[in-house]
């Protein structure tokens, strides 16, 4: 039992973790907490459900769709709400980002109905992983959050945006004076980051089969907590704190009891925040 | 200061914008004074919302009828919609603003008895008729009638009726004697499982593991895990329709196909469960008000005119609870002979109404005295195994 629940937390860390990283790069760079990160997920998953249940499309040809839809609504509220809190105070980034939370949410509720609508899609035939069955879609959520962190490492190690969005996250004032542009920084990254978090939604939704306007509050409280055992803007860290967390949740449900699953979120990160406030695996804040 | 203020509008305006989008329901205009104002309460949005809208259908259906045929009394009916999200809070807000904005003398809901539960003080002290058609808590009607609030009625049978009967069958038929305990966290399952538990000596039940989960968890599988290794025969669930899918499907990756099944309450019957992971839900058992293959001539006429008015769409027990319902709250306006509260509450105190699943009357606890109907999933299909009918015991107070 215990090799099935540490592999149960290894995938669902990975899905708080892909979740996650693009809250930490939006708080590296904007200085800001995304109040509305769960809403990309569910609009991720939604995006994907309305291709594949009204235009028939097949899954894997919903996944690209729902990243674009999800992509150019994120352009779009980047633009016009969140490059404006470059250098604004932090309460009006959660304001903010609250009430876009609410506005989506909503706007999902409006154009679906209230009820829920089933996601149908996805690779669920079970494959033998370690000599124990998984779903291959738990798999492939494994592999691409492997790849995704794999390629942010590199971007922001190695390309010239990722020199970009370090400076950004280090000093603003600097880049004003060196001619870096903070607010296509800021955009750019904001997109990037709700669009893995609307990937998360798109791999996920044939798991969790129930997509409906609110789908993403849990989330959003979730990956708070992911990205502060990880170290904020820290992205390694991200990875190895939702994976923490996965596995941690899943050894609470198995030998202690399901109902105390969504208090392990939770209960550590009142535990990082009295011991470690910087997260388990940095030093000092930010990249 | 410019570029200052510029931010700051727009925030503001996002902010209220997205403040009044979740605002709920608006309050309407005033209704003109003829027609009779019924709310109706449950959950419209989030993971219970096909409860909420399958009451509402149901109740709508009912009122078209009715006003077709001319009202009650001359007046029309008109249905007021409040959205509870299934939870205490939220509902308690919509039932107030209903009654403060709608002026409501009568409501039906909710569909999830944590709510209801929170209700009943309100109407109490507002003077309104709750007729609650959903949820199965027995609590709700030990306080009721001449054990409390005398302003709710419910006309659904509790889980004091399914609790045991469900255990029975399993026992008996099925020689389920190791379950596993895996409900949902609120009255509802935590007080169905109380239930249960007082049946298991009865039956010859262990528990050998217990576990609630909160409505909108995704993740069951290492509680599967867990139930696995445990040598339980079946699951002992009450729980909801998205729950139950989830759990299902999860079930069916676990490797638990054919090996556990499921028994309670958590439509397990509805076709879309079952076509979530079919191996799994092959001899699950259920207690349920109704299904809509129950053999009455009033019950396939409103699952007819159901379907043709909805697209086809085939309507569960919520649906016909509702609409049961509000036919039951115009039989009681036509006895008293007036839409006054008070004379509608007396006059439903005393009813003998022919419903489609038989006669409904209430016991001194306003409670309805319902069969409740055992269901086995067999080859994809709900079958009718038996229909059980037990009068509540109140414990002296």
């Amino acid at each position: 039992m215990l090799q099935n629940l540490l592999t149960d937390g290894l995938v669902i860390g990975s899905v708080y973790a892909l979740v996650s990283v693009g809250m930490t790069v939006i708080l590296g760079v904007l200085g800001q907490i995304n109040f509305a990160h769960g809403e990309y997920y569910m609009a991720g998953a939604f995006a994907a459900w309305w291709g594949i249940d009204r235009l028939g499309l097949s899954y894997v040809a919903a996944i690209p769709l729902a990243l674009v839809i999800v992509a150019a609504i994120s352009l779009a509220i980047g633009y016009a709400v969140m490059q404006r809190l470059v250098d604004v105070s932090f309460d009006a980034g959660i304001i903010a980002t609250l009430g876009i939370s609410l506005l989506l949410q909503n706007t999902a509720t409006l154009l679906f109905g209230g009820t829920y609508q089933i996601f149908d899609g996805g690779w669920l035939e079970p494959v033998r992983v370690l000599g124990e069955d998984v779903a291959q879609q738990r798999v492939l959520i494994f592999v691409v959050t492997l790849a995704v962190f794999g390629g942010l490492e590199w971007l922001v190690r190695k390309s010239r945006f990722g020199k970009q969005m370090r400076a950004v996250a280090q000093n603003v004032e600097c880049c004003h004076i060196l001619g870096v542009d903070v607010r296509r920084v800021v955009l750019i990254t904001f997109v990037l980051g709700t669009t893995l978090a609307a990937l998360s939604g798109v791999l996920t939704a044939p798991i969790v089969m129930n997509v409906y306007g609110s789908m993403g509050e849990a989330i959003t409280l979730k990956s708070f907590a992911v990205i502060v055992m990880g170290g904020m803007g820290n992205i390694s860290g991200t990875l190895l704190a939702g994976w923490l967390l996965g596995i941690m949740e899943s050894l609470v449900a198995g030998y202690v009891g399901l109902q105390f699953r969504d208090a392990v979120a939770f209960a550590l990160l009142v535990l990082v925040l009295m011991w470690r406030p910087s997260g388990f695996f940095t030093t000092k804040a930010r990249y | 200061m410019r570029y200052l203020t510029t931010k700051r509008a727009l925030l503001m305006l996002t902010a209220l914008c997205g403040m009044c989008l979740a605002g709920g329901q608006v309050p309407t205009a005033r209704a003109d004074s003829g027609n009779i104002e019924v709310g109706v309460i449950g959950p419209m949005t989030g993971a219970n919302a096909p409860y909420g809208s399958l009451a509402w259908r149901g109740a709508s259906l009912a009122v078209k009828e009715i006003n077709a045929a001319g009202g009650v009394l001359g007046h029309k009916i008109e249905l007021v919609r409040g959205d509870s999200q299934c939870t205490p809070v939220e509902g308690v807000l919509a039932l107030q603003r209903m009654i403060e904005n709608n002026h409501i003398h009568f409501v039906l809901g909710d569909i999830c008895s944590s709510a209801t539960l929170a209700y009943e003080p309100i109407v109490e002290n507002a003077k309104v008729l709750l007729l609650n058609a959903a949820s199965s808590d027995p609590a709700i009607t030990h306080k009721a009638g001449v054990g409390g609030f005398k302003w709710v009625f419910r006309d659904y049978p509790t889980d004091e009726q399914r609790a045991g009967i469900v255990l029975k069958y399993a026992a008996e038929q099925d020689h389920i004697h190791k379950v596993a305990i895996l409900s949902v966290d609120n009255d509802y399952g935590r007080g169905a499982i109380a239930l249960s538990k007082e049946f298991f000596q009865r039956y010859g039940i262990t528990a050998v593991s217990e576990d609630y989960f909160q409505a909108a968890t995704t993740e069951f599988l290492p509680v599967l895990n867990k139930i696995k290794d445990s040598g339980a025969q079946a699951i002992l669930m009450y729980g909801y329709a998205a729950s139950s899918r989830l759990v299902a499907r999860q079930m069916l990756e676990s490797g638990l196909a054919g090996k556990i099944i499921l028994i309670g309450n958590g439509d397990f019957t509805n076709p879309q469960t079952i076509a979530a992971a079919p191996s799994v839900l092959n001899g699950a058992i259920e207690a349920a008000a109704w299904s809509p293959d129950f053999d009455s001539a009033r019950s396939k006429t409103f699952v007819h005119d159901y379907e043709a008015t909805y697209d086809g769409e085939v309507p569960q027990v919520h649906a016909f609870t509702h609409w049961e319902a509000i036919n039951l709250l115009a039989a009681a306006i036509r006895k008293a002979g007036s839409v006054d509260p008070t004379a509608v509450r007396h006059a439903l105190e005393g009813i003998s109404f022919e419903g489609a699943t038989g006669e409904v009357k209430f016991d001194d606890h306003h409670q309805a005295d319902l069969p409740m109907i055992l269901y086995q999933v067999e080859n994809g299909k709900p079958v009718i195994k038996g229909v059980s009918r037990t009068a509540v015991v109140y414990s002296k107070p």
